[in-house]
């Protein structure tokens, strides 16, 4: 079936992905298979915290297959020193020294300790078994609370202690006077759990060095094949132009597959010791154990308030669990600080944080990492309605920033240029009639059957209004090259490294509506470091707006470079180039039409143009961002509780959402339906667990950890408000994220006031059955 | 190791290999066979993307060893398309933006395979349940649904 449409953007044009998935014939790291391929598996910790005393793996390197053995030691041998991709997430946080597989001292269940290589992956498996390690077991510190004691054992001994990093208090506005003004003071100690990315793919890489050539190929499941290649070539010592990093379908990630891991640096080390390819596929036991957890956060937090219900300040502390190595745990609490206003006109703020290291897996990355500031915010939002007895909606409108009225910028000093919380959540009002549920909640009570109603509104910096100063957001400019091939295609090239988003449909939509082809003539190039411009790739849900303004800039000049070039073997001016269909022509000369793949290849035939133009034709482009603009929305959940079992169900979820000028709206909306069904099962299922004495991990097998399943997720209403144009051309902004931040609060309000009967207060964000039926009293909390 | 022969149909095509005990059908696909589209989750039985047809039935190729499928009938994803064409459960999915990284949907595509060979016209509740043991992380399912139901030329309702 083919989708005609005046223009592709905007449209819910198929996706060019689908082909090949649908068909199993897309390429992931784990399908890749190259000639004399090793297999590697990992002599992992049993224990969270030791010092390692002996090492003896003699017998694992006389197994069948085994072609390598490497302990830490050896394997440092080989590699520069440093504290690899954890640099770059620390922001100014002390990073402790630590070796590529643990040499001296084991920090979590699953820390690496020593590398088999052999010729498939059962015999490396079956060699592991015969290595012997011998440890001194040390106290696990499992909780902020044990990190924060002087007397708790030090994980690095290079740090002083286990509490990383204690941030001065931050105050943004007369928050001493807010306090002095309010009417009330709603303080409560929220805390959110520990949670995992778990992509249905886990990690992956297959590292193959060339001695002849001196260079290393690199196939990886990877957000972004550059930042994999800076800190393999950093680790190896190799030149960078020497690391090639190839990436090709990846099955989801969620933040999780940013940069090389120290298995990565491990294999490829081992590739380069043996000079053959070298392939190591994570198992869902390693994934879930040492991979990456995040969200462990907790906050004590006061709300100044009036009478009236208005917020007139805040007191923030907020404590990180960094897990074990260093992490993004660092990073996190500034941009939680800076959003924590969200989109209301809250005039003051004292904000302060400490990160802990812990003898658990490290802090990743994991969709809307900063979310903690909505979840937060919008609990607090509900607890401050409850204090008044006001409906938890309506003090959302009473505090939300208008496009009408000043305040323009959060407390923290971020425009609010654009900002449609109020419109979201009236839209939210108007298609949930709630005066009609609550008479409907109110008689369910009668009858012992327990309803509620939640609401929640946030906004994302995707990147954000950029206020004439482009820059990108935090993650910088984005770069893009197009070509136009011999036959006729459009080639775009772009840094953005796609794991389900389906970039290599929308950029497609975007360039063709601006080059003026069929989208069947663009072509979306990812994953080769040697091809692609450099970029961070995908992440933070900046694809929308900086690689689809990429995209369209890219599209323009190099539209902008066939009429040029047309005017040349044309004699005509610039001005009078048509480019429609396919084909080029003077306008009002039909005849002159020539094809793209005709120019294409006249401009590489000698002679024909002036050496400016001759050869390929091509162009790079850079985007800033342009003026940027909030993505954000409402969510609402209607939930039933069940009393004697602490089950809930979600009834009906709704949401509101402004993306600005959507690309494709089934793309969008299937961002939104993935974010939230994680949410959802973030709150009712999913929890990273560990023994607090001794360190195991509990939550081990997707039997432990809980995904929910099409049972669990409802069908989820969307409506699309496209409000603010804020940006000439560009005005698509990241979805990516915004369900997964939304969604905890979302059902955390409605559980709780389906609870309010029995005057139940939501503080924490994992809301299992057992849970459930302590809030309501009928069994001891524990 | 002892190995042993297998001779088995995978996708109609008669297939013979020598494996040892321990090797699973999955791995026997992926890296004897070279059918890489069947993907491999969790490895423990629970997230079904691994899912292939034997004899019909829907298997976890993870938790069975290729020695116990000697002279079975196998079907994987690639045996959907044989010649190019996708087939109408496919083209539903298309239509339906059914799946966004791709990983889990070998899994799903033979799983409701068996569900549309044994029930053509599935309502969503039924559809709902005959996916519960298979994993997507991505979509929220909402799409999968839309597309089984679309294949069945079922109307999508909102109940």
């Amino acid at each position: 079936m083919q989708h005609i449409a005046e223009r592709y953007t905007g449209a819910s044009v198929r996706r060019s992905e689908d082909p090949r998935i649908l068909t199993g014939s897309g390429r992931y790291v784990d399908d890749v298979r190259l000639p004399g391929m090793l297999h590697a598996a990992f002599v992992r910790s049993p224990v969270a915290h030791a010092r390692i005393t002996r090492i003896d793996v003699r017998a694992a390197a006389e197994a069948p297959g085994v072609v390598l053995v490497l302990t830490g030691e050896e394997l440092e041998r080989s590699l520069v020193p440093g504290p690899g991709i954890a640099a770059m997430f620390s922001r100014g946080a002390p990073v402790p020294a630590f070796t590529t597989l643990a040499s001296d001292k084991v920090r979590v269940v699953g820390d690496p300790v020593v590398l088999v290589v052999a010729e498939s992956r059962y015999l490396a498996e079956d060699a592991c078994e015969l290595v012997e390690v011998d440890y001194e077991e040390l106290p696990a510190v499992m909780t902020p609370q044990a990190a924060r004691d002087p007397a708790s054992p030090a994980i690095f001994e290079d740090l002083a202690g286990n509490v990383l990093m204690h941030s001065p208090v931050a105050v943004f506005g007369d928050v001493d006077g807010a306090f002095a003004r309010a009417d009330r003071v709603v303080r409560a100690d929220l805390r959110q759990h520990r949670h995992q990315n778990a992509p249905m793919e886990c990690r992956g890489v297959v590292c193959s060095f060339d001695p002849e050539s001196g260079e290393l190929t690199v196939h990886s499941a990877t957000q972004g094949v550059h930042i994999v290649r800076t800190t393999l070539s950093t680790a190896l010592g190799l030149p960078p132009e020497k690391v090639r990093v190839l990436a090709g379908d990846i099955g989801g990630s969620f933040g999780l597959k940013l940069g090389a891991y120290r298995e990565d640096v491990a294999c490829a080390a081992a590739s380069r010791q043996l000079g053959r390819p070298v392939r190591w596929m994570e198992d869902r036991l390693e994934n879930l154990t040492f991979s990456g957890q995040a969200r462990e956060e907790s906050f004590e937090v006061e709300a100044a308030i009036t009478n009236e219900g208005e917020i007139l300040g805040l007191r923030v502390k907020m404590t990180i669990d960094t897990g074990a190595y260093p992490g993004m745990g660092t990073m996190l609490p500034e941009l939680v600080k800076t959003m924590i206003p969200g989109p209301y006109k809250i005039g003051a703020l004292s904000f302060e944080w400490t990160a802990v290291v812990t003898n658990k897996a490290s802090y990743v990355a994991y969709r809307g990492p900063w979310a903690s500031e909505t979840w937060v915010r919008e609990r607090m939002v509900d607890l401050v309605a409850m204090e008044l007895g006001m409906e938890p909606i309506q003090v959302r409108l009473r505090n939300v920033a208008t496009r009408e009225t000043p305040p323009r910028r959060m407390v923290t000093g971020r425009s609010l240029a654009g900002v449609t919380a109020k419109e979201s959540l009236e839209a939210i009002a108007s298609t949930v009639d709630l005066p009609s549920f609550r008479r409907l909640q109110a008689g369910a009570r009668e009858h012992g059957r327990y309803l509620g109603f939640g609401v929640a509104t946030y906004i994302e910096p995707a990147p954000g209004p950029l206020e004439g100063k482009g820059g990108g957001g935090i993650m910088g400019p984005e770069q893009i090259r197009l070509r136009l091939a011999e036959d006729g295609t459009v080639t775009l090239f772009t840094s953005q490294m796609p794991h389900g988003q389906s970039h290599q449909t929308t950029f497609a939509q975007i360039a063709a509506d601006e080059f003026g082809v069929p989208i069947e003539q663009v072509r979306v190039v990812v994953g080769d470091s040697d091809l692609v411009p450099m970029g961070f790739g995908t992440g933070g849900s900046r694809a929308a707006t900086m690689a689809g303004g990429a995209s369209l800039h890219g599209a323009r000049a190099l539209k902008a470079r066939v009429k040029e070039i047309a005017s040349h073997l044309f004699e005509a001016g610039a001005e009078d180039i048509e480019l429609s269909g396919g084909s080029v022509a003077v306008r009002g000369v039909p005849a002159s039409a020539m094809s793209l793949a005709e120019l294409a290849r006249a401009a590489r035939a000698p002679g024909r143009l002036p050496p400016s133009l001759a050869g390929d034709v091509e162009v790079t482009a850079a985007f800033d961002g342009g003026e940027g603009g909030w993505s954000g929305g409402s969510h609402a959940a209607i939930v039933e509780v069940d009393v004697e079992t602490g089950q809930v169900r979600v009834e009906r979820y709704v949401v509101a959402e402004d993306c600005g000028t959507l690309i494709n709206p089934a793309i969008v909306e299937g961002q939104v339906r993935g974010g939230v069904a994680q949410g959802i099962g973030a709150v009712l299922l999913e929890r990273s667990v560990y023994d607090e004495e001794t360190g195991q991990y509990l939550s081990s097998t997707f039997m432990d950890y809980v995904l929910a399943t099409a049972c669990e997720i409802p069908r989820i209403e969307i409506e699309h408000l496209e409000t603010v144009p804020l940006d000439a051309d560009v005005n698509f902004r990241g979805v990516g994220e915004g369900g997964m931040i939304i969604a905890p609060p979302t059902l955390c309000n409605a559980i709780e006031d389906a609870l309010s009967p029995f005057s139940a207060r939501v503080l924490e964000q994992h809301l299992p059955p057992a849970r459930i039926l302590e809030l309501i009293g009928a069994i001891p909390a524990g | 190791m002892t190995s042993f022969d297998v001779e088995l149909t995978v996708n109609g095509v008669p297939r013979r290999g020598s494996v040892e005990a321990r090797r699973t059908l999955a791995d026997f696909l992926r890296e004897d066979l070279g059918l890489t589209g069947t993907h491999l989750g969790c490895e423990h039985g629970v997230c079904g993307a691994c899912t292939v047809l034997v004899d019909g039935e829907p298997a976890r190729s993870c938790l069975m060893l290729a020695v116990q499928a000697r002279g079975a009938d196998v079907r994987t994803v690639e045996g959907l398309a044989p010649d190019g064409e996708m087939n109408r459960l496919q083209e539903a999915m298309w239509d339906s933006h059914g799946f966004q990284c791709g990983f889990c949907t070998p899994g799903f595509l033979m799983q409701i395979t068996a569900l549309l060979a044994e029930s053509p016209e599935p309502t969503e509740a039924e559809v709902r349940e005959a996916l519960s043991g298979n994993i997507c992380r991505c979509t929220g399912y909402e799409s999968i649904v839309n597309g089984v139901l679309l294949a069945a030329d079922a109307a999508i309702s909102h109940e």
